[in-house]
């Protein structure tokens, strides 16, 4: 019985291996797919049947984009920007979301629906006014007019909001028992538990950030005030496109991204503490 | 939380330092750095870096630019840099915009908050739009002034940018579509690959001999056209066709789209004919998608611009030899009355901007249309010189002689007459009018009915923005 | 006592318009949460609902080409929009785009999460693979797969070909250009939706799972009766924000097909975009942004009365 019952779990696992391989062999194709083209040589590119496999470690597109775009200042420029905007968002959501979870006003609906009415509003229809404002603030080509614009979002107040939603209201009125201030709750108790939450948010806010193309092309003229979207397209010649230059931009342009995203991985998926929430 | 978003931001940070110590420094630096040397970027950071002006009093001018890949990232910094170091009054900084689109955007957005570079450069298919908009000194009032001679410039090129008798813009990136083949695969077929099809009776023909099947797989399609709008315009033009009355609009303001006389609808059945026996491929609206498809060796001809030559022969390297030919054209008789439409972009000189900056503007514009620079650019880009001169540079000479299938581009150009017919059609809402076409070409070859119906209806849809347009511009036409 | 600085004038405000206790904490609690929402609220001010404000105005205009109103119409725009059929039809497709995307994104998200839940040996590799689209943007997805779907070359079709499939002519033609984009969408969508899933997960106290063990219940019962409950809020969070992306996809339809092959991915936003940068219509365009708003709120309210109460959050 017992015997039977390991083999059921080894069993289990190698299916389980076997399921995991095969969904993240899919899922990662087309990065890995990038990845290859961004080595082939310019007369391996189009061919049939297409290269899977690079024959060589050929870095000359690597050259080659860092030679027609600047990526490593437009890199550090993004950074920058991103970062901006990702604290100011973890403070923005996380002040609304407080209030949205915790605190029972009149017109919370109302304002609720705001917050979450500026996801559905269309970038089109914002960006050109937008642009006339940073414009007439001056903003053009600086870091303020690069991020101010994002320094609140619905998606990451929404998110946040679920959240806290889950910590125990208890937890809540105790604290208000004990004299503990909002502010004190949210910071000492709220963000705390909210880790993974927030990590969440704070990746996903960086990366958008990181990946925006026409608001930065827009406000921006200055070589030392682009990011890398725009540097990313400069490798797009329509004359001569060569699909391993871009790719080989866009795997320089990743790298920062994913080293992010798997220094933070562990962050994001940690679950709630154990303890202060179930207790 | 705390600890972990402090480890992140330490390594963030430290990646920041790491960039902005291999980053150049400013890369336009302010007037007053003249005397200091220019930094030493050119290991840190090889892109082509843009040197700061020679004297503190030179104006400095914003070009607009949307040249990506080398043409961005080399040619036009070193043309640049080239005007900036040949005088001391004017410094031109070249700052890239996005596409043709992206950039016009945000020229349009600028107009409204005095955001304007002195010099941009556009597509063709903007000229009617930057003349209507009243936001240009056409380049013409620059060449009266000082008697500019312009006999040395291509006539057919400097055809395209006049508009009401004027030149408005300086033709900057020129190109004409032409055909493309493998005769390698010629050979194969039995076909003679020193007769490329000329008409489009033999381009059809052609393409059925080279058309190769095994089983019910197509191996080899004997030709492919991207379902791109100017490949139609090219072909009309070259049929004798106008796309929109008053003579392409050129007569006075066109007021009605007559691509769908009889020209263009033979030119769709052509096309529709070919798709539907098996012969001509379609990869869709991506000329890059043809133009890899026949770098693979999977179709044995194409049409794309003059200026994709390099890339073509690059990607190639040999693994078979490439043929370039005209144009196909309707019948022999074409090739004396009709002939391709230049494209590409040109450059137009802003007219909000101070007059000091537009004079540098004009400077800079003269400058780029030297004979060197010309030939500069030609090598480094692939489109046409704009002058003849530049034909006689070594530059150019060599160019030619690496790449000899770029003669018949020059040949092409030059064999076209100047006439109503080449010029072209020129509307205002020419980016609408291409994409109504694209469509069409795509319900044509999806059966949504016949050629004449669908050019019925793609050319309705045109007039209609054409008279949408008069009525927002305030234009009595 | 050690309230921020933000609590301070509520107090004085209450005081001044003398309210009765309950009402005076009323409105203290509202001006408190006030001062939370206040930095979200004023650069939504600024930056959202301004441009809101002016895009209604302007589509009461017929403009020039650089956007500026040229010619009053009142509603005209709106009554183009239902005149037409180009409006309905995109808003159909972007619906269609919807329901292609948003289910399949939430189930394989679930599948993947689930996966990565497991506690198996070197399950951490997985959870980074499964959940790597959040660091691609959309444009870089976009250029990779234009090249992985071209109809001769692509190795999609070639790897299909080896396994004896049919190739797909993917985005050329009118019937696969749709699914293909999604497929696409689904790729990006996919791991911000599994990182959240997973995190969701990893929250769920272990007592819960014991007891279930102690009272008999399997792997499936388990998964049904403890880990979907309690990922309720999270599905509802993740739909309403995957159905709000849907409706937004904009990137890989600019860069893959512009619209096309036969208009069978101009979705709504898309179509917009080509009325502003494109046509010059900015009045026309303007007019289909405040319906594509109206559209996204109403079915937002919708969800948030109907879906949220099937909810449960602790």
């Amino acid at each position: 019985m017992n015997q039977s019952h390991l083999l059921r779990k080894r069993l289990l696992a190698i299916l389980a291996y076997a399921v995991m391989i095969i969904a993240a062999l899919i899922v990662i194709y087309p990065i890995y797919s990038a990845v290859n083209i961004s080595l082939l040589k310019d007369t391996e590119v189009a061919q049939y049947p297409p290269r899977l496999f690079p024959s060589s470690l050929n870095l000359a597109n690597f050259t080659r984009a860092l030679e027609q775009a600047p990526l490593p200042r437009y890199l550090l420029n993004s950074i920058i920007q991103s970062l901006l905007v990702m604290i100011g968002q973890l403070i923005t959501a996380s002040l609304a979301a407080y209030a949205f979870a915790f605190l029972n006003f009149k017109g919370r609906n109302f304002f609720f629906l705001v917050f979450m009415a500026t996801m559905m509003i269309p970038w089109e229809a914002t960006i050109i006014p937008n642009y006339l404002t940073i414009k007439q603030l001056g903003w053009t080509d600086t870091f303020q007019g690069l991020a101010v614009p994002f320094l609140a979002t619905g998606f990451g107040t929404f998110l946040l909001r679920q959240f806290f939603l889950k910590i125990p209201r208890d937890l809540y009125d105790a604290a208000v028992m004990d004299g503990c201030s909002n502010f004190r709750f949210l910071t000492t108790i709220v963000v705390p538990l909210a880790r993974p939450a927030l990590g969440t948010l704070a990746v996903y806010s960086f990366l958008q950030t990181y990946n925006q193309y026409l608001w930065p092309l827009l406000i921006t003229n200055d070589e030392s005030m682009r990011t890398v979207q725009i540097g990313i397209a400069l490798l797009q010649d329509e004359e001569r496109l060569m699909f391993n230059t871009v790719l080989a931009g866009v795997v320089i342009i990743l790298i920062p991204t994913f080293l992010l995203f798997i220094f933070s991985n562990r962050q994001l998926i940690r679950g709630l503490t154990a303890g202060a929430v179930k207790g | 939380m705390k600890r972990s978003l402090f480890a992140l931001m330490a390594v963030l940070t430290v990646l920041s330092m790491v960039l902005a110590a291999c980053a150049p420094a400013a890369t336009q630096a302010p007037a007053s750095a003249a005397t200091q040397p220019p930094a030493a970027t050119a290991v840190t950071n090889p892109t082509a870096t843009i040197a700061p002006p020679k004297s503190a009093d030179a104006v400095k001018i914003a070009f607009w630019h949307s040249m990506a890949g080398d043409i961005g990232g080399k040619a036009i910094p070193t043309m640049a840099n080239e005007f900036n170091a040949s005088q001391d009054k004017c410094y031109v900084e070249p700052i890239y915009q996005g596409s043709y689109d992206d950039s016009l955007n945000k020229l349009k957005a600028g107009l409204q908050s005095k955001d304007t570079p002195a010099v941009v450069q556009l597509y063709d298919i903007g000229t009617r739009l930057m003349v209507d908009l009243k936001v240009i000194t056409p380049v013409q009032d620059f060449i009266d002034k000082e008697g500019y001679d312009l006999s040395d410039l291509e006539p057919n090129v400097l055809a395209y940018y006049t508009v009401d008798g004027k030149i408005n813009s300086m033709p900057f990136n020129t190109s004409t579509p032409m055909l493309y083949y493998n005769k390698d695969l010629f050979k194969a077929a039995g076909l003679d690959p020193e007769k490329p099809p000329r008409t489009f009776v033999e381009f059809e023909e052609a393409a059925r001999a080279l058309t190769t099947k095994e089983g019910d797989k197509t191996t080899v399609y004997g030709g492919a056209f991207a379902i791109y709008g100017w490949f139609f315009e090219q072909f009309l033009a070259v049929s004798g066709g106008y796309y929109v009355n008053n003579n392409n609009g050129r007569d006075g303001y066109a007021t009605e789209a007559t691509f769908n006389s009889p020209e263009g609808v033979a030119i769709f059945d052509w096309w529709k004919r070919m798709v539907d026996e098996g012969i001509l491929a379609n990869y869709g609206r991506k000329t890059v998608d043809t133009r890899n498809a026949f770098i693979a060796g999977q179709t044995a001809m194409f049409i794309d611009s003059t200026a994709v030559l390099r890339g073509v022969m690059d990607s190639v390297a040999g693994k078979f030899e490439v043929g370039t030919a005209y144009l196909p054209r309707p019948n022999e008789a074409a090739y004396e009355t009709a002939g391709t439409i230049i494209g590409g972009g040109s450059l137009w000189i802003i007219n909000n901007r101070p007059q000091e900056e537009q004079d540098c503007a004009w400077e800079f514009i003269k400058f780029q249309a030297s004979p060197a620079q010309q030939s500069y650019w030609q090598t480094m880009s692939g489109y046409f010189p704009i002058r003849k001169a530049a034909y006689d540079e070594q530059l150019t000479k060599d160019w030619v002689a690496k790449y000899p299938q770029f003669q018949t581009a020059i040949d092409q150009l030059h064999i076209a007459p100047n006439n109503r017919v080449t010029q072209g059609g020129l509307i205002g809402v020419f980016p609408t009018a291409r994409q109504t076409i694209e469509t069409a070409i795509e319900e044509l070859l999806a059966g949504k009915g016949t050629s004449q119906e669908i050019l019925d209806k793609a050319a309705e849809a045109v007039t209609q923005s054409l008279s949408e347009y008069y009525v927002s511009m305030g234009i009595q036409p | 006592m050690n309230s921020p600085s933000v609590d301070a004038p509520l107090v004085q405000s209450a005081r001044r318009r003398g309210l009765s206790g309950p009402q005076k904490r009323q409105v203290r609690t509202f001006f408190l949460a006030l001062g939370y929402l206040a930095p979200s609220l004023i650069i939504f001010l600024v930056f959202i609902f301004i441009p809101l404000v002016r895009t209604f105005w302007l589509s009461s205009y017929i403009t020039d080409p650089i956007g500026r109103p040229a010619m009053f119409v009142g509603l005209m725009q709106y009554k183009k929009l239902f005149a037409t059929p180009v409006f309905m039809n995109s808003l159909m497709r972007s619906l269609t785009f919807v329901l292609y995307t948003v289910p399949t994104t939430l189930l394989l998200a679930l599948i993947l999460a689930s996966l990565a839940n497991l506690r198996l040996r070197f399950i951490s590799i997985f959870r980074i693979i499964f959940s790597l689209s959040i660091a691609v943007s959309g444009a870089t997805a976009s250029l990779m797969f234009m090249y992985l779907y071209h109809p001769s070359i692509g190795s999609i079709n070639y790897l299909l070909e080896l396994i004896g499939i049919t190739p797909i002519p993917w985005l050329v033609s009118e019937s696969s250009a749709l699914p293909a984009v999604s497929l696409v969408s689904v790729w990006l969508q996919l791991g911000l939706n599994t990182v959240i899933l997973l995190a969701a997960m990893q929250s769920i106290p272990d007592e819960l799972y014991e007891s279930a063990m102690i009272d008999g219940a399997n792997g499936w019962s388990r998964f049904v009766h403890i880990t979907l409950p309690f990922l309720s809020s999270t599905f509802f969070f993740l739909l309403i924000v995957d159905v709000l992306a849907a409706f937004q996809t904009f990137t890989p339809i600019h860069i893959m097909t512009s619209g096309g092959p036969l208009e069978s991915t101009n979705l709504l936003v898309y179509s917009i975009y080509r009325e502003f940068y494109f046509n010059g219509q900015y009045g026309f365009a303007a007019a289909q942004s405040i319906m594509l708003f109206l559209i996204m709120l109403g079915l937002t309210i919708f969800q948030f009365t109907v879906v949220e109460r099937k909810v449960f959050y602790e």
